[in-house]
């Protein structure tokens, strides 16, 4: 059989071209065999992406151009993108697994009659690779159909890197419209930023693992003892109402990159980690260790925090007397 | 094309003054926790131990009571739980009218292993299809498969628009519309209007979900839930399988510390001041 295409979709936020698209380049090398992939890119003034996309990563972009595209809809997306992937009998679709990824695979797997695989961290021999369980174990699936649409999780793939080579070709066309039962009205940035968390050299960080609303006077007190500091918190501690939303550190929360990162009951969840993969040294603690947190942490204890944390707390302010 | 343009065959009641809306929660349950579960060497797949205790995926929680919360506001509404799984399930959609829904549909499956994504939402839709529900919501995933994608197939599946991460919601029955706000990332909302019928993913953090009331649960109990085969449901073959489950690869170059509470305290207090991270 001829190799299948490979499409990428790109995305923006913002105007500007994510990180993730970038990502995709590399697990499409990893798939690929041989056929140089495409990327297709949607929106309504959106050239300068495009030609952005092509210099930077020396592929082919097609760009779906419409007023209706301005912003990210999944029937307008579909229906348009529709048009280019139907014309392939085999085909690979990749997208970023974000809240634009995982929104529009399922439709598009559906309408292509295709396998839909999502939040994949790695590929080869012939399956692909997802973490479940929060990651603790990894399951391989195998697509049996000639198309494909996968969603790449974020940072499982680095960047490609900028190509010297040349520049794909770039083709703007014009998208159908079609009138759509749901649509897109805007997007509103988040209300809860906390420049606290941006500012902050070192981070102690609390997540469901710390059992309950009483245990964050403890995450507060190791955070203390460090000078500027600040609390996180993962997204379902903020959930259950134990911090503020403004604490939430992950894909729905602010991303960070202290000196340090002290990883608190938290399972490590992708959602969780990369919001915090960039820290230059992690600390984490958990009774569980098999926790995927173990995983991105330089320095692992496995213990229950509420004997650990006083045992730390009291063992610093003896070492700092001391010296 | 592609035919989810005229989703026409649901309707919203025309009675005058009658605004309640019937509401589909689809229910996963999940091992209420992975420290009970074990790859089988074998088989190459997950087997859970005798003891693994059950529940509600938490994520379908917050769908549930956005569901009720419909219904409080809504009068007339009727909150329909759906779970798809062997026997053992029967115990979501029976806490699910614990906490207030009123009718419970169990798609029974024997097969307890593998079910894909594609094949599980096809149940789903092959089961409500003509049954009129103006709006289905579930989980914006499972905790245990995190895959993101039932609600969305189920909604491709019908012809029906869906929106993903709601994390707020506003039904205008009167003019057969939902607005939901979608939280997308770094914490940004998207606004988006979608005619109902319509399918919502709901995104944790919506609401603070209830517990079961013990009337309500004690009621559940003498209620029988509709019970459908899934082998009577008519849907197509599987499109991918998962040949096995592993342990993930170590990708770690972490150091894990050793010792007593207190000999691992002083190694990291240690390390930090090593590195200028304590004074």
């Amino acid at each position: 059989m001829e190799n299948p295409v490979i499409y990428m979709i790109a995305e923006l936020r913002m105007g500007c071209i994510t990180q993730e698209t970038y990502e995709l380049v590399r697990f499409a090398r990893v798939i690929g065999k041989g056929k140089k992939p495409v990327f297709l890119l949607l929106g309504k003034n959106i050239e300068e992406q495009a030609q952005e996309i092509s210099r930077k990563t020396g592929c082919e972009v097609i760009a779906l151009t419409g007023n209706h595209l301005e912003h990210y809809n999944v029937l307008s997306y579909a229906h348009s993108l529709m048009e280019i992937l139907q014309e392939e009998a085999a085909a690979w679709v990749c997208l970023p697994h974000t809240s634009m990824g995982y929104d529009l695979a399922p439709r598009l797997a559906v309408l292509l009659k295709a396998a839909c695989v999502t939040g994949v961290e790695s590929a080869g021999e012939g399956s692909l690779s997802r973490p479940i369980y929060s990651g603790k174990f990894t399951e391989e699936i195998v697509p049996k159909t000639a198309r494909v649409v996968v969603t790449v999780l974020p940072g499982a793939f680095r960047p490609c890197e900028e190509t010297a080579g040349r520049a794909g070709s770039v083709k703007v066309m014009k998208a159908a419209f079609i009138e759509a039962p749901s649509q897109t009205l805007g997007v509103a940035e988040s209300a809860h930023r906390d420049s606290a968390l941006k500012d902050a050299e070192v981070i102690v960080s609390a997540g469901r693992g710390i059992a309950k609303k009483e245990n964050t006077a403890l995450i507060k007190r190791l955070a203390a003892i460090f000078p500027r500091s600040a609390v996180g918190a993962s997204r379902s501690a903020c959930d259950l109402g134990w911090f503020e939303r403004k604490h939430q550190i992950g894909t729905t929360g602010q991303t960070v990159s202290p000196r340090l990162y002290i990883a608190c009951g938290i399972s490590g969840a992708f959602q969780h980690v990369s919001g915090m993969r960039g820290a230059q040294t992690i600390v984490a603690i958990n009774t569980d260790k098999h926790a995927p947190i173990f995983q991105v942490a330089h320095y692992g204890v496995v213990e229950d925090l509420e004997t650990f944390i006083p045992v730390l707390i009291e063992a610093t302010n003896r070492t700092l007397l001391s010296r | 094309m592609p035919g989810f343009l005229i989703p026409g065959y649901h309707r919203l009641p025309e009675t005058k003054g009658y605004l309640g809306m019937k509401v589909l929660v689809c229910i996963k349950q999940v091992a209420d926790s992975s420290d009970t579960l074990q790859i089988d060497e074998r088989t190459g797949h997950l087997a859970c131990a005798a003891n693994t205790a059950f529940r509600m995926n938490r994520f379908d929680e917050f769908a549930l009571e956005e569901a009720l919360l419909i219904k409080e506001k809504l009068s007339g509404t009727l909150v329909h739980a759906l779970s798809v799984g062997p026997e053992r399930v029967s115990a979501a959609s029976q806490r699910a009218m614990g906490m207030g829904a009123d009718h419970g549909i169990h798609i029974l499956d024997s097969a307890d292993g593998y079910m894909s994504p594609f094949t599980l939402a096809s149940l789903i839709a092959a089961c409500v299809r003509a049954r009129n529900y103006d709006l289905i919501m579930t989980g914006v995933m499972a905790e245990d498969t995190m895959a993101c994608q039932t609600g969305q197939l189920i909604a491709a599946l019908l012809d029906l628009p869906c929106a993903t991460s709601v994390i707020k919601e506003e039904v205008q029955p009167e003019r057969g519309e939902i607005t939901v706000e979608r939280e997308i990332e770094g914490g940004s909302r998207e606004t988006v209007v979608l005619k109902m019928p319509a399918v919502l993913t709901i995104q944790p953090g919506i609401n603070f979900p209830r517990y079961p009331s013990f009337s309500k649960v004690m009621r559940a109990r003498t209620y029988a839930q509709e019970l459908i085969r899934a082998e009577d449901l008519a849907i197509e073959e599987p499109r991918e399988f998962c040949r096995r489950v592993r342990i993930p690869d170590a990708a770690s170059e972490g150091v894990i510390l050793e010792g007593s509470p207190r000999e691992k305290a002083q190694m990291l207090i240690n390390i930090l001041h090593e590195k200028s991270l304590l004074s």
